[in-house]
């Protein structure tokens, strides 16, 4: 190849980076005042991770933890459809919501401000049950156990080192009175942050809860709720439950007295029927219920229904909207059919027809768990970057440093093809639209010191030529040539692992594993063809055969 | 021209015994270790929850831990990550990871509650949450076992056929050597096995396998050239042929890999360790296990071509009694 050809080569593969990496107007979502809008914007084409640029990734799979779901696979598929109908609405910039696997969503919601909310939105399954609340005094049965977990709870807390550094004092006076454990109680008393367990002593569980109208119904304090829920948390209350019955909590307070009340029912595990069968739910205001949610089940959810609740008269069906028992649960007064309704409590209008409409249009199939979460501050992405950019700039300094200081004239042929070699590699990566990681950053900062790998061998060979007594000429053809086979070996086996990286990493790996194969790629381009043009330009401007090269 | 290490004549393989019980020493030394205490897996890999907490006073580290283990997450690990306002919360013992199972937020939800109602409101700023179900971490180290397994396979069959056998045999067992000082140098200095400590020790096997391509690609060369010397010479000359380009090579692949370790934060620091150590290692079982390894299958399996017989017929001096050939009986 003439000298012409490799130079418009080696221009060409500039141009074409330079416009890869020229900032350009793209349409995205952006966040305007808080609303999300379309709008055009100008950005560098290089896509960032989630890690460089804050966001979220979650990963959802199917919960089983009520009832097999037999087809995975496809009630994720379905799932796969809510969710990103959600997000969609929910308006993030460049969502991704893909199936990963068989049974799994991966959803990555970059530059998310408000997590929980986000959560939500996904994980809102819209899930709708209808089970029977529990007749069988299951809850009272289990009081003793559940009390007796709770004590046993308190004294392995009280009991752990590093509790007893602030005993305050009036607890500890009352629990002499109270707690028959006498000191290993009081120091857990020292704050109000503690109470929680603090209070923990004799009766703790059955003291917080009383007998609701219905069968199954429980009134818990307001101000007790927390405390309840955490209990609930606990493993080992969690272990000493009724089984076959689950416990939720109802969407909305009554007030008795003066005191505000939240009811907690305990209701059979197994729903009678669940959402999946829902066709159509329509929001409606009746005089004597308040808001309401009406809704129609298809013909098998009809009959299933009908045979399910005439089995059932005279007793209470809860209607649980993911986890949550929608107002007072009904007494079955004969089999119900097709339709049914669901009443909102004290919420308004628009909260029925939101129901309504995650209902109608989005309701999951099955519910679905976080299993994996990944959250990261928009400050935390900067600050990578920043750091990132600062280690990459004193690498390309020091590297600078060795190549000129070593090879002089020839060094600075090596370092003009470093810099094609960065230009290069970015375009590539964003020609082949790779996320940019950290890890990704990292790998693109070591390959800098590992690029002029190539150029060292290449060097080391033309020195050797020219100790033979070679012309310079003769020298640096026979120094490329020898090289190459070092070259493509050391670099092909290095892309082979990358390869296997790229195949089996995930996320971040993936992510470095890209960077890599675009610098073994560009690495190989600037040392054996551009560093070799940059000779070849050299030797033509030296007429004189006896020249010496400064290498 | 400024020249290191340049028409150098070391014997490096006469010392291969000495090298071969150092390394041997510190594999054992940091397996030893692992045998004693399991290694420091990541929450990628156990399952578990990482939060990394920005507070707006240094807070106490003793009272962070008491109020988590009150809370009902014990054994939580905190850790100052920067400044002393920098705080990491790990939670992966089997208890929290089991508690996970109904979600991946569950711990980390309970974690901000706890610290706010200690601390207050706007105490600190949660910069980064992962939960990791124990699903997730199994596929994961599943995943790097089978990277590993399936790059030396691969590297096996592209150096059989660009080399040979014998070749390929020594550079994969000279990086399986890497992977087992990788891990010792990572127990010893007690850093935390994560997807990207993976990343980099899979950097470091390609890093070391380069090195180790270089000098037999270096030794191929010589061979054709049909020089009557034994493959014990071969060797020793290769390394020393290659000698400034190592030298070179290395000083700017640290130089990159100090610029990350000093500049490149927290998050990265791992990596850089693992990259740190790997060009040593890489270096050192280029020379001292993959050449005494070559010579050892050469031995064994003597090609029935070329100039040279095994070895060990044709040791020229009486130094090369020490050479592995011979002392591998």
């Amino acid at each position: 190849m003439s000298l012409k050809y490799r130079l418009l080569c080696i221009v060409a593969l500039c141009v074409a980076s330079i416009w890869a990496l020229f900032p350009r107007t793209v349409v995205e979502r952006v966040k305007r005042n808080g609303e999300f809008v379309y709008d055009t914007v100008r950005r560098v084409p290089l896509k960032r991770g989630l890690d460089l640029q804050g966001g979220m990734h979650l990963a959802l799979e199917v919960d089983d933890s009520k009832g097999v779901v037999a087809d995975k696979s496809k009630a994720i598929d379905n799932a796969l459809k809510v969710v990103r109908n959600r997000i969609d609405e929910f308006g993030v910039s460049e969502p991704v919501v893909q199936k990963a696997g068989n049974d799994r969503i991966i959803v990555e919601l970059p530059g998310i401000d408000d997590p929980r909310r986000a959560q939500d939105v996904v994980q809102k399954s819209a899930f709708l049950e209808f089970q029977i609340t529990d007749k069988t005094q299951a809850l009272e049965k289990s009081l003793p156990r559940l009390d007796a977990v709770l004590k046993d709870k308190k004294v392995a807390v009280a009991a752990a080192p590093g509790e007893a550094k602030k005993p305050d004092t009036t607890a500890g006076l009352q629990s002499l009175f109270t707690a028959d454990t006498s000191k290993k109680a009081d120091s857990t008393k020292k704050d109000s942050a503690n109470a929680v367990l603090a209070t923990g002593g004799p009766g703790a569980f059955s003291k917080l809860i009383q007998q609701g109208r219905l069968p199954g119904e429980y009134y818990v304090a307001q101000t007790d709720v927390p405390t309840l829920t955490q209990y609930l948390g606990m493993p080992e209350v969690m272990a000493a439950l009724p089984p076959g019955k689950v416990l939720r909590w109802s969407s909305d307070t009554t007030s008795l007295g003066n005191r505000t009340y939240r009811a907690i029912y305990v209701l059979d595990a197994k729903p009678i029927i669940t959402g999946e069968y829902l066709t159509d739910a329509k929001p409606n205001t009746s005089p004597t219920e308040g808001n309401l949610v009406q809704f129609t089940m298809n013909n098998e959810g009809a009959r299933r229904f009908r045979t399910e609740t005439s089995r059932h008269i005279q007793d209470f069906m809860a209607i649980v909207l993911d986890q949550r028992v929608m107002g007072q649960p009904p007494v079955i007064q004969s089999a119900i059919g097709a339709n049914g309704q669901i009443t909102m409590g004290g919420k308004d209008l628009q909260a029925a027809q939101d129901l309504a409409l995650v209902l109608r249009a989005g309701s999951l199939p099955v519910p679905l768990k976080v299993v994996d979460v990944v959250q990261i501050g928009a400050s935390l992405g900067q600050d990578s970057i920043h750091k990132a950019t600062t280690a990459g700039v004193i690498a390309v300094a020091l590297v600078i440093i060795i190549m000129l200081g070593y090879y002089r004239f020839s060094g600075a042929l090596a370092v003009a093809g470093l810099a094609l070699y960065i230009l290069y590699t970015l375009a590539a990566l964003a020609g082949f639209n790779a996320v940019l990681t950290l890890p990704g950053l990292a790998g693109f900062v070591l390959s800098i010191g590992i690029a002029v790998d190539a150029n060292v061998l290449i060097f080391e060979r033309i020195r050797e030529e020219l100790n033979h007594g070679k012309t310079v000429r003769t020298a640096i053809d026979e120094g490329f040539r020898h090289a190459m086979s070092a070259i493509v070996d050391s670099n092909v086996s290095t892309a082979l692992t990358a390869a296997v990286l790229y195949q089996y990493g995930t996320g971040p790996v993936r992510g470095f594993a890209v960077t890599l194969l675009a610098g073994i790629a560009a690495s190989m381009i600037t040392s054996i063809f551009v560093v070799r043009t940059f000779y070849m330009i050299w030797l033509s401007r030296t007429r004189d055969t006896q020249a010496t090269l400064s290498i | 021209m400024l020249r290191i290490l340049h028409d150098t004549n070391y014997d490096f393989i006469r010392w291969w015994k000495v090298m071969a019980g150092i390394t041997l020493a510190f594999i054992l030394l940091g397996l030893g270790s692992l045998a004693v205490k399991p290694p420091n897996y990541s929450i990628e890999f156990t399952g578990g929850t990482l939060m990394q907490l920005n507070f707006v006073q240094p807070p106490d580290v003793g009272e962070i831990r008491a109020t988590l283990d009150q809370a009902g997450i014990p054994g939580a690990e905190i850790q100052q990550f920067g400044t002393n306002r920098d705080f990491t919360v790990r939670a992966q013992n089997p208890a929290t990871v089991a508690a996970q199972a109904g979600g991946a937020t569950t711990i980390a939800d309970r974690i901000g509650a706890v610290l706010k109602q200690k601390f207050g409101e706007n105490s600190f700023r949660v910069i980064r949450t992962e939960g990791v179900g124990p699903r997730v971490g199994n596929e994961l180290r599943r995943g790097a076992i089978i990277a590993i397994l399936l790059s030396f396979l691969i590297t096996l069959i592209y150096l059989s056929i660009r080399f040979e056998w014998r070749f390929a045999a020594a550079a994969v067992i000279a990086t399986s050597h890497d992977v087992f000082t990788t891990i010792a140098f990572l127990k010893l200095m007690h850093l935390e096995i994560s997807l990207t400590v993976v990343a980099g020790l899979l950097t470091v096997l390609g890093y070391s396998l380069n090195d180790t391509i270089i000098i037999f690609d270096r030794v191929r060369e010589n061979l054709r050239k049909g020089r009557k010397e034994t493959l014990y010479e071969t060797l020793n000359r290769s390394i020393n042929e290659t000698l400034p380009r190592s030298i070179l090579t290395h000083a700017t692949a640290f130089a990159a890999t100090l610029a990350l370790l000093i500049f490149a934060g927290e998050v990265i620091r791992p990596f850089a360790w693992v990259m740190a150590f790997g060009i040593v290692t890489g270096t050192f079982s280029s020379i001292y296990v993959a050449a005494p390894v070559l010579l050892w299958i050469e031995r064994k399996w003597p090609r029935q071509t070329g100039a040279r017989q095994s070895s060990s017929t044709a040791t020229p001096t009486s130094r090369t009694r020490r050479s592995p050939a011979t002392a591998a009986r």
